[in-house]
């Protein structure tokens, strides 16, 4: 393929033209572009979980806010800029945001007493740590008062941990068997038990108060119990830092979301991505390789075979929404809607399989996907040279097993190069999706403890859909900004890592069958 | 050949029968594969087709009140409207397609504005003057650009790049003007170079040595946009451009669509556009090196001529691509169904309204099946120049190989 | 022989499953998977109260399908779900389907109320609206009795802005486009200019970063990047979006949001289902209400549907 004038680096290129030099800037201008959006997505969506400066702005007017800088734009009149602050505090305030004029900016500072509190309920708290007001009507304050707060918040940890533990480990089970009514009355003792027992827990846990001030000067009593974390960002040194971002990051990977998908982790669409992927791989990759042995080793040749062959390929053409109508059509309200009619009569009107589910999502993007399995498998079909067919058959092999033992095994690079480039289509497929069974919140993820562990019928989440709908259908976009930046990256960095292994794939695939003997 | 002594002849009539019956499984699962999916196109047009002849109980269908604007109420002329999820006590619901159709084509035609230039430009450059090894990075390198899901492109366009150009308007038009000759510009200076840096700054390097002029490019655009914008427009682009042109800029405009679409289909387009530039025989090419062409001219007198049918398939499927994108659409287009030639206005695409409304369509009704249609024309449309695009390549690789090419 | 004595086996289990079942364990504390089937609007709602209710209770569990508030009344028919989340009223031929079946209709609970507002750009001047030049910015038909469409701020206000309108709405499924062109389109349609967004929250985020912006979304989507804007009577009165306003009922754009529970008459709700309601008409559930934008009930609206459902009063 490498085109032959190319290796004729003598003649100079002074003398090209101009268009040269435009044909030369396209491709810098793509390259740039590219780097644009990566370096924006990486630096926007890894960024947000550092624990940045909290700044405490002095206004011309006297009047005080404490936040974080998000971004800043010019005024709409044309004279002068303001800057969006993200301030928390929304019990207080009824916003967790304010702009500022930059010019009515008077002085901008960051004592190192700030505290950054994450709460359960009403989000960030940003401000000062006046006190702690314990049970017993003690008061902690100066130094101390921080100290006192970590091991506190470290304690309360380990309270949650443990009803967390007992709640899915011990009381689950038994509830489960008692809707299933098949408890026994020991069993229900022991939930008795078990449920006094984290109620013990949670009377247990230490019941003090925070006092906190905003900077301007607002007093909040916060109780304790409701508080997640706490953080002095501007007291920080860059290890612990990076420590913390760390620590963020794992929990995005690691958690479900909170706040309707304005915050928390992703850990439920990564998880039903690749859930929907992986069943995908186990309807394509049979059908396609069928296919394909079909079009390359059993048909006949002719005219027919080879329009097929183009109308295959061309399939892979189609939009994607389209696939996604037929899936609707087809799987939900056809297949579905019988199979309900059926097998789940006793549940209706409201549908089991008559709706969008994993199943018929995992089906859609294998159809969705099925030319790419054939069509990367039949070109390694096709670099099979005939001698190794005539060989097998030479040797007293029937069609059968010259397939699955010579030709088959021969192309399960080029097999396994299609699956990869149809799985990362996949993963990057968010229209269709909409149609046939992506949910906003699944809390519950189609594999769990409960017989049959594989809920095919249930909604699941995806990380393409989750950015689209932190994007458009959450409380506060620019509160979920970041994390559509993160989860974007995440899954365009799945996405890369996917196609980089079917290119290499395929790189060794060619090489190593440079290296066959040729007849 | 089927005769093997070894094996007794029960064996061997179990094994013929055995190869018999995988090979009509094979031949079954095959055609039954391939069955399936050209079934999409049977599916659509059989959902379909009871649009036009069971309309007694659903409003009024037919060609006429999808196609020609109708009488509307609050309107003294005939208009197009698509407004099809209407209540039955809220009034008439409104067929009008052709705003989807207009939307959709404008959306593609912005986005081939873009991706056509700047993905030609690229196959030239990397087919004809690239350094090979640079060239063995690039390919897979743009290739993951296509597979860049179209959801975070479209989030980018529409939460990132839009609301950037709202502000920065100047600048965007500012950069568009100065790119191209700002590149003629290192051009000329390079000719000028001394040999000894010409060598340092190969032309096959150029795609990466460019990158850092590109920066400068942006540096001076930035600093020359609110200059511009107080000789020429007044110091308000966006007024001038209200008073003087009529144009008024939607904060989602075809030209967003455009910009990001474009991003989505240029790979494609460069990596079919380049396949056919350098699959031209070398005969060809060497023939005219020899009679002194400069490279540009062999590009443009010889190869090109020679792919050119290529070149214009690689067109084609990137036309079906751009008319076919979702997400992209629909993130960043503002989904107003209108019908003006203004890039600056918002649109509506067939894909985009079939991927928020048809979940909440009732199964079987006029608006699900309208849907449909939108769908089946979608279907129709990108097979029919997929399939163009795919015959006109077969025959230039026959083309090339009766020249005796290296393809 | 043996399958008689395996018959009576099985009865003798499960009467025993069913005294172990309907046993008043639940009366102590509510145990199981409380599951509900409806509005998207209330997703975030519901699932919050959700987390309280686990809190409370450690053995319950909120079970959430929230694919919008028309699969609600099915869900509750079919006996799938005792509790439905619905932001509209159920409509007749609903009710009457789940009456057909039970004899009873389904007893709704106002839980929350909402608003629609709509906001410009937070430097925009424009403070109120009169309904009729509402009308004109947003419809295509202006039933409300305006003359002409309104396109320019310069026929709106004097100063201050310029340019051409441009109107954000929600996409033509939802409920809040559905509500809004009920009450400030008197029924008519949208203007095609009206950018359609899939969500409230797209709507601000596009105003709030276009200064010749207009559009509408719910309370709990405002933020200070837009400026809600406040609509004028005929006779000058204005009514201005305020959550005080919407508890009073005097803000026009205001829906309550509901929980439809399968309950007969005369009966109490079941254990589960009873320590939800008991959350969500409590002060408690109701500052979560607050917590994410929505309005919360005035107290004696509680009072009175604490009352009906037999629950505990309120304690001062």
């Amino acid at each position: 393929m490498t085109a032959p004038w190319r290796r004729s680096p003598k003649r100079a290129a002074s003398g090209e033209g101009p268009w040269a030099w435009l044909a030369a800037g396209s491709v810098a201008a793509s390259l740039a572009l590219l780097a644009l959006l990566l370096g924006l997505l990486a630096v926007r969506g890894l960024g947000h979980f550092w624990p940045a400066d909290v700044a405490v702005v002095t206004l011309d007017d006297g009047r005080q806010l404490a936040g974080r800088e998000v971004k800043e734009v010019p005024l709409s009149d044309g004279d002068g800029r303001e800057r969006l602050y993200r301030t928390g505090n929304r019990d207080l305030d009824d916003a967790i945001w304010a702009w500022v004029d930059l010019d009515e900016i008077h002085e901008v500072d960051h004592p190192s007493g700030l505290v950054v509190l994450e709460r359960r309920r009403w989000g960030e708290f940003i401000g000062r740590l006046e006190a702690i007001e314990t049970e017993s009507g003690e008061r902690i304050v100066g130094e101390s008062t921080w100290l006192a707060l970590e091991r506190r918040l470290t304690a309360l940890a380990a309270h949650r941990d443990s009803i967390d533990v007992l709640r899915d480990q011990t009381i689950r089970p038994l509830v489960h068997r008692l809707e299933a009514g098949e408890a026994t009355l020991g069993e229900r003792e022991a939930l008795a038990k078990a449920q006094a027992r984290v109620h013990e827990r949670q009377a247990a846990m230490p019941a003090d108060t925070l006092v906190l001030e905003t900077v301007d000067g607002r007093r909040l009593r916060q109780p304790l119990t409701e508080v997640v974390r706490a953080l002095r960002p501007n007291a920080m040194g860059v290890t612990e830092k990076v420590v913390t971002w760390g620590r963020d990051v794992w929990r995005f990977l690691s958690e479900g979301p909170r706040a309707a998908n304005t915050a928390g982790g992703v850990w439920p669409a990564i998880f039903g991505t690749i859930l929907m992927v992986v069943l995908m791989s186990i309807f394509v990759t049979p059908f396609g390789v069928l296919a394909a042995v079909y079009l390359n080793e059993v048909a006949h040749q002719g005219r027919l075979t080879r329009w097929v062959r183009i109308g295959v390929r061309n399939l892979a053409g189609v939009p994607s929404i389209v696939y996604g109508v037929f899936g609707l059509g087809v799987f939900v309200y056809g297949i579905g809607g019988h199979l309900d009619d059926w097998f789940f009569a006793s549940s209706l009107p409201s549908p089991t399989f008559g709706t969008g589910g994993l199943l018929w999502a995992s089906l859609t993007l294998a159809l969705l996907t099925l030319p790419v399995v054939i069509v990367a498998t039949e070109e390694g079909l096709a670099r099979i040279p005939e001698s190794q067919r005539e060989g097998a058959l030479a040797l007293g092999a029937t069609r059968l097993e010259m397939l699955t033992r010579v030709v088959l095994p021969m192309a399960t690079p080029a097999m396994l190069t299609g699956v990869i480039l149809a799985v990362a289509r996949a993963a990057g497929e968010v229209a269709p999706l909409m149609l046939v069974g992506v949910a906003k919140l699944a809390p519950q993820v189609p594999l769990d403890g409960e017989f049959p562990f594989l809920h095919l019928e249930r909604k699941f989440m995806h990380l393409g859909y989750h950015i689209f709908d932190a994007a458009f259908h959450g409380g506060d976009v620019q509160a979920a900004m970041p994390l559509i930046y993160a989860t974007a990256l995440l899954l365009v960095l799945v996405i890369l890592v996917l196609n980089l292994t079917a290119i290499f794939l395929r790189h060794h695939l060619r090489s190593r069958h440079g290296t066959l003997p040729k007849y | 050949m089927q005769h093997t002594p070894s094996s007794p002849p029960l064996r061997r009539h179990f094994r013929q029968t055995r190869d018999r019956l995988a090979t009509a499984l094979i031949t079954a699962g095959g055609i039954g594969v391939i069955a399936a999916v050209m079934a999409i196109g049977v599916f659509l047009a059989v959902e379909v087709v009871p649009l036009f002849w069971s309309s007694t109980d659903t409003p009024r269908i037919n060609l006429e009140t999808l196609w020609l604007p109708q009488d509307y109420e609050g309107h003294r002329t005939p208009v197009h409207r698509w407004q099809p999820a209407m209540p039955e006590e809220g009034g008439e619901s409104r067929f009008g397609m052709l705003p989807l159709v207009w939307g959709t084509l404008e959306a593609a035609a912005w986005a081939l504005v873009i991706a056509v230039p700047l993905a030609l430009g690229a196959a030239a450059h990397s087919a004809l003057f690239m350094s090979r090894r640079l060239r063995a990075r690039l390919k897979p390198t743009l290739e993951l650009m296509e597979a860049m899901p179209g959801v975070v492109v479209g989030f980018v366009a529409g939460l990132v790049l839009a609301p950037w150009l709202d502000v920065h308007l100047a600048l965007g038009m500012t950069l568009l003007i100065i790119l191209p000759p700002g590149l003629l510009l290192a051009g000329g200076l390079w000719a000028r170079l001394g040999a000894g840096l010409r060598r340092r700054l190969p032309m096959g390097w150029a795609a990466l040595w460019l990158l850092p002029w590109l920066l400068l490019l942006w540096g001076l655009s930035s600093w020359l946009a609110p200059l511009l914008e107080a000789w020429w427009f007044d110091g308000d682009l966006r007024a001038w451009l209200e008073v003087s042109l009529g144009l008024d800029y939607a904060n989602r405009n075809a030209i967003i669509v455009g910009m990001a679409m474009g991003f989505a289909v240029m790979p494609s387009i460069y990596a079919l556009a380049e396949d056919a530039l350098s699959g031209v025989p070398k005969s060809l090419v060497e023939g005219a090196e020899a009679l002194g062409a400069t490279r540009w001219q062999t590009l443009w007198k010889v190869v090109l001529p020679a792919a050119g049918p290529g070149v214009l398939s690689a067109v084609m499927i990137g036309a079906g691509r751009a008319v076919g994108e979702t997400m992209i659409v629909l993130m960043a287009s503002g989904n107003t169904a209108l019908m003006t030639a203004s890039p600056l206005d918002g649109l509506r695409s067939m894909a985009a309204s079939i991927a928020i409304e048809l979940p909440e369509a009732a199964p079987g009704g006029t608006h699900y099946r309208l849907l449909l249609l939108a769908a089946l024309l979608l279907f129709v449309f990108t097979f029919c120049v997929n399939t163009l695009a795919e015959v006109v390549r077969s025959r230039l690789r026959r083309r090339y190989h009766r020249m005796g090419g290296a393809s | 022989m043996p399958s008689v004595i395996r018959q009576r086996l099985w009865a003798a289990l499960l009467v025993v499953a069913s005294i172990v079942w309907a046993s008043p364990v639940s009366a102590e504390e509510p145990v199981g998977t409380l599951g509900t089937v409806g509005s998207d609007t209330m997703a975030g709602l519901m699932l919050r109260w959700g987390e309280r209710l686990a809190r409370q209770h450690p053995g319950m569990r909120l079970q959430l399908q929230a694919s919008g508030s028309a699969s609600a009344p099915p869900a509750l028919t079919a006996g799938t779900t005792l509790v439905g989340p619905m932001s509209r009223p159920m409509a007749e031929d609903e009710k009457a389907m789940f009456e057909r079946r039970y004899g009873y209709p389904p007893r709704a609970l106002v839980v929350a109320r909402d608003a629609l507002v709509v906001v410009v750009h937070r430097h925009n001047p424009l403070r109120s609206l009169s309904r009729p030049d509402l009308d004109a910015i947003f419809s295509d038909g202006r039933r409300c009795g305006a003359g002409d469409s309104i396109e320019r701020w310069s026929s709106l206000i004097e100063g201050g802005i310029e340019g051409r309108i441009a109107p954000h709405g929600r996409n033509a499924v939802s409920g809040t486009h559905e509500l809004f062109r009920r009450e400030a389109l008197c029924d008519g349609a949208f203007r095609p200019e009206v950018s359609e967004h899939p969500g409230s929250a797209a709507v601000v985020a596009a105003v709030a970063s276009d200064p010749r912006a207009i559009g509408y979304a719910g309370l709990n989507h405002l933020t200070p990047g837009v400026h809600p804007v406040a609509l004028r009577d005929a006779d000058g009165a204005l009514h201005r979006p305020e959550p005080a306003a919407v508890r009073r009922g005097d803000y026009p754009f205001a829906r309550d949001l509901r929980l439809y529970v399968n309950l007969p008459p005369g009966e109490s709700l079941p254990g589960g289902e009873r320590a939800f309601v008991d959350l969500v008409l409590s002060p408690e559930g109701q500052s979560i209400v607050e917590e994410l934008g929505f309005v919360a009930l005035p107290r004696e609206v509680l009072e009175r549907q604490r009352r009906r459902l037999g629950l505990e009063a309120l304690d001062s």
